[in-house]
């Protein structure tokens, strides 16, 4: 843990994946009644950094990695499929909107209370409350 | 942290185009039994936000093209030779359901602001360890 702190690392990544996505739910809910308008997601931060659902290709998890940084930043924005669209072409529904953004919210501050207690142990390693 | 400020730009960008569409209900409202008054209708566009978000606007005010309401007073000073005289194409029943609308989607994206806020009321929060 003490060599690179990659905790912290994956901390990190996890609370700047929560406010990219955060602000993806905004933009859907702010959309909510504009027409013509497809909702909106980003890619799931664990299909990010584990390696389960991807077979063939590479998992970057250092920095010095071929498949860039394993801070999960770069996730893409996609149209979110599969959902009913309104008359008019809107496909936000604001309940499931509402679902993603109190998920969004807990992963923040799951991120976070990692990052806490491990800065506590580092604290707590160097001797200072 | 620039995903929330854009967060917070987007749900106030909705909030106000809410607000601008509330306003034209109760303006539509105010003017129900006004004499030759057609409904203002505003529409929403998506507009490109801060960096790659999508905002929202209001777009222009248009008027209801729908014919309007054909009222037999005799006795009221607008009447024509058959007693008739034209009132507004103000429909009550749509205008609480727009006004309704209005309202949720203004809650929802209060909701979103409130939620940014205290994701990154909370990101402050470590540092003030």
């Amino acid at each position: 843990m003490f060599q690179n702190l990659s905790i912290f690392k994956m901390a990190h990544a996890m609370a700047t994946h929560a406010g990219t996505r955060q602000a993806v739910v905004a933009q859907n809910v702010a959309n909510a009644d504009t027409p013509g308008y497809a909702a909106r997601d980003i890619t799931p931060f664990h299909d990010l950094v584990s390696s389960g659902p991807r077979v063939a290709g590479q998992v970057a998890t250092r920095d010095g990695h071929l498949h860039g940084q394993m801070s999960g930043a770069q996730a893409d924005v996609f149209n979110r499929d599969g959902a009913l669209s309104d008359p008019n072409g809107n496909s936000v529904s604001l309940e499931l909107e509402m679902l993603h953004s109190v998920a969004t919210k807990r992963q923040h501050d799951r991120a976070l209370a990692i990052y806490k207690s491990s800065m506590t142990i580092l604290r707590t390693s160097l001797g200072k409350r | 942290m620039n995903e929330f400020s854009n967060a917070l730009a987007l749900s106030s960008s909705g909030l106000k185009a809410q607000a601008t569409r509330l306003r034209h209900v109760s303006e539509n409202i105010a003017n129900a039994d006004t004499p030759g008054y057609h409904r203002k209708a505003v529409s929403f566009e998506a507009v490109r936000g801060a960096g790659e978000t999508t905002a929202v606007e209001v777009g222009k005010t248009r008027l209801d093209k729908a014919e309007l309401e054909r009222i037999h007073d005799p006795s009221h000073p607008m009447a024509d030779t058959t007693g008739y005289y034209n009132g507004s194409n103000v429909d009550l029943i749509i205008e609480i359901a727009d006004a309704r609308e209005a309202q949720r989607s203004y809650e929802a994206n209060l909701k979103m602001f409130d939620q940014a806020r205290q994701m990154s009321s909370s990101l402050m929060d470590l540092l003030r360890r």
